[in-house]
């Protein structure tokens, strides 16, 4: 081949090359995206330093989680690793990273870096909530090759997977080892590099945050704005408001601001699946309360159908949320039968106060009884106080005398540790976060050695107690799907028939949307926080976005 | 003047110990950010884990000792969400707050002073009761609600003015003026009481003996003389408008020193928090002192006593 033949062949192979990167050039990366949010949290760009929320809504902008998500249903999917798998004797989680990956400063992101980042998420400086537990039950993490690593963990843990993705914790961030070990921890903090489609540019501290998209296409998706400013605006009103004069093209909001939204010519956008709102009993198993009426399941059942959810999703929620699922499930839940679920909660949650009444006077409470029940609302769901004041009178009308308390969030954490003496024998509000995977959540409630042992407790362990933990012990170890399946079905079933933790709806992410700052799009259900939707968003002058 | 100053001096390190005393152990009543901090389905183990980690894990009365030996040393700690030195954090955010102080007050005085003086020289008629209106509305108005109906008006609706965050002079009108609103109503108040009482004075039945123009008694020398009582109030002013911004600053995501303790109050960071108190005390402490000293220079009477 003559010297001008490979020339050619050369600028052929550049032009074939040009015309496949030219449009994802030309038709990304203009303006910028104005997200204001109502919260920041620790607003700092080290992901060992920030909880899940805060992780989830702006540090996913810039770096990449092990595990991403399922756009289409919710669940987990690939993310900076394409694939994983668990081997035979349950213990070692093989993860096969994406290739091709670079970090912002053009550093390749290798299984080095994920094993690097896992271990800085277990280091003892880090305020990852789930390091303790992660140091515990990860043995070691070792690396096979670039784009191959292993985490062996003292016992089976088949939920591993999910808890690297955001939708679980934060711990799953990458960080670049070199860059990191090479300027120091505090530099990094200044000047922090990851693999996301946006690149950090700067924090004001109590303002916002702004991004900057990275110029090739990214396995996320390539970003369509030029910019990204994350910004604090506390006061939801002032959050519309900024909306409605184009100052930010998407908010954050709350369910009571949706309808004032709308008819300010917002658009509003549910995102289905976030949260469930509950009540649950505390301390009910104690001989203490024996002869209570919480004691008695077919009671808490009749408390249940006392609460006409649909007037709650219409009134308290203005019709953007729907009948839950039972405890801690979601139609996007992994290794669960949603449909036969569905059908089941459709019938046990229905508004049925003749029969509520019914089970009382049966029950021998036909004047009904005294009833404490805690209110409060966990950070981010603030609407808990609505529905619960909402439950707390529906309650009154089949003659239940309520004792209702306001907590704030931060006052009501206390009362659930240690013996629970002001919580005992009555109920409060509660939540569970949308989240694919069901066991850890399960555990944080149910079993024994748990904060909030709902059924039982170290010393007091009786029949639905022993089998839960019995259940959620094979379940953790179980490999095959449909055993899995079969397992969390009778996991959920265990809980239910307790009634104990009763979902009254189930919630949704709100945002309202400037159509003239930022084009339609779908949000990853399940997911509240935009932050691994941003760069999927279209400019409004694009087609809308679809999953 | 000197023995004076050190008295106020040695009074104001008493009170600050009391007042970080009082925050350490008040603050960690309200109870702990590691609650706020894990999420639902976090294990007894992961919140051991992360108080060791935040050196919350020894018993309070060491936390105590610890506070006071690395206070004494200008150290008042870390702050527990943003992993910054508490100080920092305060001086970083501080500067935002003392950018919108100064036009409120000035305002507040521009419009509360002749109102007061309007007041008390047509007192009981209609326009002094018009005053009185302005003044309670101003006090009465909560700023929370003010910022959000001028939010409407000026932006969403005529969209004249940005709806918050910090920017360019187009940014501060409406803080500011949510911010001063309220002390409209105290300036235009201590202004007319002290007015009517200076109109009573002897010197100011001289000056209208010795012929002269009702505006120079009134202006001059009335108004000079009962500005003195309102040289106290405006350090009392300042104080409150640094604690008392946490309204606005929340309303119009200004991010400053109120909104700073707002979210160390929300989210229990006990040393930022402790931090914020102590430094907003020694600023109102200092700036009163300021006046206090001001006041005995233009009152040689202060002097004296």
């Amino acid at each position: 081949m003559g010297h001008r033949q490979a020339v050619m062949g050369w600028a052929f192979a550049m032009s074939i090359a040009a015309a496949a990167w030219s449009p994802l050039q030309a038709q990304t990366q203009k303006g910028t995206l104005i997200f204001a949010v109502e919260s920041l949290a620790a607003q700092t760009m080290d992901p060992i330093l920030e909880a899940r929320p805060g992780n989830a809504t702006y540090q996913a902008a810039m770096y990449d989680a092990l595990i991403g998500f399922n756009i289409e249903k919710g669940g987990t999917g690939p993310g900076v690793a394409e694939r994983w798998e668990l081997s035979e004797d349950g213990l070692t989680w093989t993860f096969h990273i994406r290739p091709g990956q670079k970090f912002h400063n053009g550093d390749p992101l290798t299984a080095h870096d994920a094993q690097f980042s896992l271990r800085r998420q277990m280091a003892p400086n880090s305020l990852a909530s789930a390091a303790a537990s992660f140091r515990r039950t990860i043995k070691s993490i070792d690396v096979s090759d670039d784009l191959t690593f292993r985490v062996t963990t003292v016992t089976p843990q088949i939920g591993l997977p999910a808890l690297l993705s955001r939708a679980v914790a934060a711990e799953g961030a990458i960080m670049p080892k070199a860059y990191i070990e090479r300027v120091g921890e505090e530099e990094f903090r200044r000047k922090p590099v990851g693999s996301g489609p946006w690149r950090f540019t700067r924090s004001v501290p109590g303002d916002r945050i702004e991004f900057e998209a990275v110029a090739g296409p990214h396995w996320r998706g390539t970003p369509h704005f030029k910019e990204l400013h994350i910004l604090l605006v506390p006061e939801e009103s002032t959050r519309v408001a900024m909306t409605r004069t184009g100052e930010a093209g998407i908010a954050s909001i709350g369910p009571e601001s949706m309808i004032g939204a709308a008819r300010g010519g917002l658009e509003v956008l549910s995102v289905p699946g976030t949260m469930q709102a509950l009540f649950q009993f505390w301390g009910s198993y104690l001989p203490a309360f024996k002869d209570s009426p919480v004691a008695n399941p077919r009671v808490r059942r009749a408390l249940s159908l006392a609460i006409d959810r649909q007037q709650i999703i219409d009134h308290v929620m203005n019709g953007k949320a729907s009948m839950p699922y039972p405890f801690d499930a979601f139609g996007y839940t992994e290794y669960f039968d949603a449909a036969k679920w569905r059908k089941w909660s459709d019938d046990a949650f229905r508004y049925d106060p003749v029969l509520a009444k019914k089970i009382l006077t049966e029950e021998g409470y036909p004047n009904g009884f005294e009833l404490n029940f805690a209110n409060t609302a966990l950070p981010g769901t603030q609407f808990m106080v609505d529905i619960g004041t909402a439950v707390a009178d529906m309650w009154t009308k089949i003659g239940v005398r309520v004792k209702l308390r306001h907590y704030e969030w931060g006052s009501f954490a206390p009362l659930v540790r240690g013996d629970q003496a002001l919580l005992a024998g009555g109920a409060s509000m509660y939540r569970t976060v949308g989240r694919p995977d069901m066991p850890w959540r399960f555990e944080a409630s149910f079993a024994a050695d748990s904060e909030q042992h709902l059924i039982g407790d170290k010393t007091i362990c009786e029949a639905a107690c022993q089998a839960f933990a019995a259940v959620y012990k094979d379940l953790l170890a179980e490999r095959d799907p449909v055993k899995r399946t079969a397992l969390t079905d009778r996991m959920v079933e265990l809980v239910s028939e307790t009634w104990t933790a009763v979902p009254i709806i189930e919630g949704m992410g709100y945002y309202a949307i400037n159509a003239r700052k930022a084009g339609k799009f779908t949000a990853i259900p399940g997911r509240h926080e935009l932050g691994d939707v941003f760069e999927r968003i279209p400019r409004p002058d694009e087609a809308p976005w679809k999953k | 003047m000197k023995r004076y100053i050190v008295h106020r001096l040695l009074q104001g390190v008493v009170l600050l110990c009391l007042v970080g005393t009082i925050v350490f152990f008040l603050g960690r009543l309200t109870g702990n950010p590691v609650d706020l901090m894990l999420p639902e389905d976090a294990t007894p183990e992961d919140r051991v884990s992360m108080i060791k980690a935040l050196g919350l894990d020894g018993p309070l009365y060491r936390q105590f000792f610890i506070f006071v030996g690395n206070a004494l040393h200008g150290d008042l700690g870390m702050s527990i969400r943003m992993r910054q030195p508490a100080t920092e954090a305060f001086f970083s955010r501080l500067p935002n707050t003392l950018a919108i102080i100064p036009w409120s007050i000035l305002l507040a005085m521009g419009v509360g002073i002749p109102l007061g003086v309007i007041a008390a020289l047509n007192r009981g008629n209609v326009l002094d009761r018009a005053a009185g209106t302005v003044a309670v509305l101003g006090v009465a108005t909560p700023g929370f609600f003010l910022g959000i109906l001028l939010i409407f008006v000026f932006s969403v609706e005529l969209g004249w003015l940005p709806s918050g965050r910090m920017g360019g002079p187009e940014h501060y009108v409406l803080p500011v003026i949510t911010l001063g609103a309220f002390l409209v109503a105290g300036f235009m108040r201590l202004v007319r009481s002290s007015m009517l009482e200076v109109m009573e004075s002897e010197f100011v039945k001289l000056a209208r003996i010795k012929g002269l123009s009702e505006w120079v008694v009134i202006w001059k020398h009335c108004l000079r003389n009962a500005l003195i009582p309102v040289l106290t109030l405006w350090g009392v002013f300042v104080g409150n408008l640094i604690t008392g911004a946490i309204i606005t600053e929340t309303v119009f995501a200004w991010p400053g020193v109120g909104r700073l303790t707002y979210e160390a109050v929300i989210f229990r960071d006990f040393p930022l928090l402790q931090a914020i108190i102590i430094l907003k005390s020694i600023l109102i402490l200092s700036i009163n002192l300021l006046v206090d000293i001001l006041y005995a220079y233009v009152d040689p009477r202060i002097r004296l006593t």
